[in-house]
């Protein structure tokens, strides 16, 4: 009958930690949840900022034509200026 | 049935419902949190492909502008000589032995200054005009005709812009004075 007893007292004491630790883990998990949300969010807006790279490219090819006609505008004054 | 087991059973009974309970919500929470790596995981894989040629295009560009700057560079070099690293000096103080270093050559940068007598002799030359003497004073640059100035002394206005006329000097506006 004692060891009834003293496995009542165990259960009884038992429960409210068991309560505790697993009102712990539900917390931290519900934490996560706006985090993620909030990661997703900037994720979507990091990805639209992206959209412009594309636009490189053309950038690229500007560069080219720019260096192409730097480099007549050089051929020309090679030939009109004398060298030092 | 004695107290002390129906107590326990009670007890047995509170234990497996708030397990049952907690461990529930705690895996919608995680089921939650599962959608939601999913669409980040999306949205990064779209961050990662729209970036994807950025390393490759910006390789392309650096090597067009290094590839310009060398061939003006070394233009520079063979046009201004001795003088081209310490004229760099003067326009981008600092960049004089990184000029030298670039091209491959030794030896001390001495700047210029503001003034370029050789250059300006030599497109006098080539405009058959005839030098014009230096300017005394930096409050008239109107009269600075037939010569090279590296760095503005003030800030550029109109009335400077509109000068092309004055022979041998060079500006980025304007007709240039083999043009007329």
């Amino acid at each position: 009958m004692a060891i009834l007893w003293l496995m009542v007292v165990v259960l009884g004491l038992t429960i409210p930690v068991l309560a505790m630790l697993l009102k712990g883990v539900l917390g931290a998990a519900k934490s996560i949840t706006p985090t993620v949300g909030a990661i997703s969010g900037v994720a979507a807006a990091a990805s639209t900022d992206l959209d412009a790279v594309i636009e490189l490219v053309t950038t690229q090819n500007y560069i080219s034509q720019v260096v192409a006609g730097l480099a007549n505008y050089g051929g020309s004054l090679a030939v009109a200026l004398p060298d030092a | 049935m004695e107290l002390p087991v129906a107590i326990i059973i009670l007890f047995v009974t509170l234990i497996v419902l708030l397990l049952a309970v907690y461990l529930l919500a705690t895996i919608v929470e995680l089921l939650k949190i599962n959608a939601g790596l999913d669409e980040v995981l999306g949205k990064v894989g779209e961050i990662a492909t729209k970036t994807a040629p950025v390393n490759g295009v910006l390789d392309a560009v650096n090597t067009t502008l290094v590839a310009g700057r060398n061939l003006l560079e070394g233009l520079f070099y063979q046009k201004a000589g001795p003088d081209a690293a310490g004229l760099v000096e003067s326009a981008f103080p600092g960049e004089g032995p990184r000029f030298l270093q670039r091209i491959g050559r030794a030896g001390t940068v001495v700047p210029i200054g503001e003034e370029y007598p050789r250059g300006a002799a030599i497109l006098n030359s080539l405009l058959g005009v005839a030098p014009a003497p230096a300017a005394p004073a930096p409050a008239a640059p109107a009269a600075s005709g037939g010569r090279i100035t590296l760095r503005g002394r003030s800030a550029p206005s109109a009335t400077v812009v509109e000068e092309p006329s004055i022979p041998g000097r060079l500006s980025a506006k304007g007709s240039r004075p083999w043009e007329r």
